[in-house]
């Protein structure tokens, strides 16, 4: 489970410094541009982190669940949050990597 | 982000039945003791404006919903239909009414969050 | 603090509990309606009564249901003439217990509709747990 947030991690690193680099190319050209994919990159990072942090909280409520401490619904919120931000990391990452594989494409 | 404010009310809205099951199953097992007052909670409305929004999980040893600081008062009703002799104010009839309300209510809310949540993730997924 | 749910569950198993004491004090009031003494001018059987009192539940403040007491009904007995009776006292009089049947029947509807009641909760409850983890259940 937490792989796949560990990959968007990755992903997000790469596409980060390809872009950053591009950027750099850029500025060269043309006046210096806002560092937008740094900012981006942070957001990025944070959802995912913040994705991981929801799984965890899932994990630890089902545990609780089974030993019997936590209630059947707060078992349920946590587990349906955690399969939400699960998906919702899974697109983002799918989403990076297809942006990184462009850009990757791009002549220079 | 308008869904998560969906499960939040949800959320608010089951705990709070769940609640008053409790209570109307305590009036009904208290049916025939002497003395015993029907009780019920304050309806949803009044206590959905007290409790605050709260955020999702801070630490990662929270459970999310903060079931303690959204327990709904419990309140005397005193428009039970009829008082008996041993001062027992449960009417059954009354209480099995109310029972079935909640019993509706839950349904359609865990069918509201089942759907919203497949909607959630069908978002997500669809696309490449 | 306890889940709800379970407190419901909880509450509902202890009602069925208290109606089921009822019953049983009821059907033997029925079976020993004419039970009488062994003895000349002993007294025969006497109703047994049953009082409930409410036990808060410290961890969610419901109040669940416990059996207070079994006690006699302190009503006279009924007297009826049979001088063939090993109970009958010396003028031919014998002491019949005071068992109401009509009394008894209702109490048994009573008891019956309490405990239908009860059951209805539990069966409530159980389907309100089932719909909540329901949810995680699914494509």
């Amino acid at each position: 489970m937490l792989e796949a947030i560990s990959s968007i991690t990755s992903a997000i690193d790469k596409a980060n410094t390809l872009s950053s680099t591009r950027a750099v190319q850029a500025t060269r050209l043309a006046p210096a541009a806002p560092s937008q994919s740094v900012d981006f990159g942070d957001i990025m990072v944070q959802v995912a982190s913040n994705a991981a942090q929801t799984l965890r909280a899932g994990e630890s409520a089902a545990i609780a669940g089974i030993q019997g401490k936590a209630s059947v619904q707060q078992v349920v919120e946590a587990v349906m949050s955690a399969e939400q931000a699960l998906q919702t990391a899974i697109a983002i990452r799918d989403k990076v990597v297809a942006a990184y594989q462009e850009i990757s494409r791009m002549a220079i | 982000m308008g869904d998560i404010y969906l499960f939040d009310v949800a959320s608010r809205q089951a705990q709070w039945l769940a609640v008053r099951q409790a209570t109307i199953s305590s009036n009904i097992a208290n049916a025939n003791t002497p003395g015993f007052k029907a009780k019920d909670v304050e309806p949803f409305s009044k206590v959905f404006d007290q409790t605050q929004l709260t955020m999702a999980a801070t630490d990662k040893g929270h459970l999310g919903f903060d079931a303690v600081h959204a327990k709904p008062a419990k309140v005397k009703k005193t428009d039970s239909w009829d008082v008996m002799h041993s001062g027992n104010s449960v009417s059954v009839e009354q209480e099995m009414m109310k029972a079935g309300e909640i019993g509706r209510e839950y349904s359609l809310n865990t069918s509201i969050v089942k759907s919203f949540h497949r909607m959630l993730l069908a978002s997500t997924r669809s696309g490449q | 603090m306890i889940d709800p749910l379970q407190a419901s569950s909880r509450l509902a198993g202890a009602g069925l509990e208290a109606q089921s004491m009822r019953l049983r004090i009821v059907s033997e009031n029925i079976a020993n309606a004419q039970s009488t003494g062994k003895t000349a001018g002993s007294d025969p059987y006497a109703r047994k009564t049953i009082t409930f009192r409410s036990e808060l539940d410290r961890a969610l403040d419901t109040a669940s249901v416990k059996v207070k007491e079994i006690g006699i009904d302190q009503a006279p007995f009924r007297v009826e003439y049979d001088p063939g009776n090993p109970a009958a006292d010396e003028n031919g009089y014998v002491k019949m217990p005071n068992v109401n049947m009509l009394v008894e029947m209702a109490d048994m509807r009573e008891a019956n509709r309490s405990y239908e009641a009860n059951l209805q909760m539990m069966k409530q409850t159980r389907s309100m747990i089932s719909s909540l983890i329901d949810l995680l259940r699914g494509a």
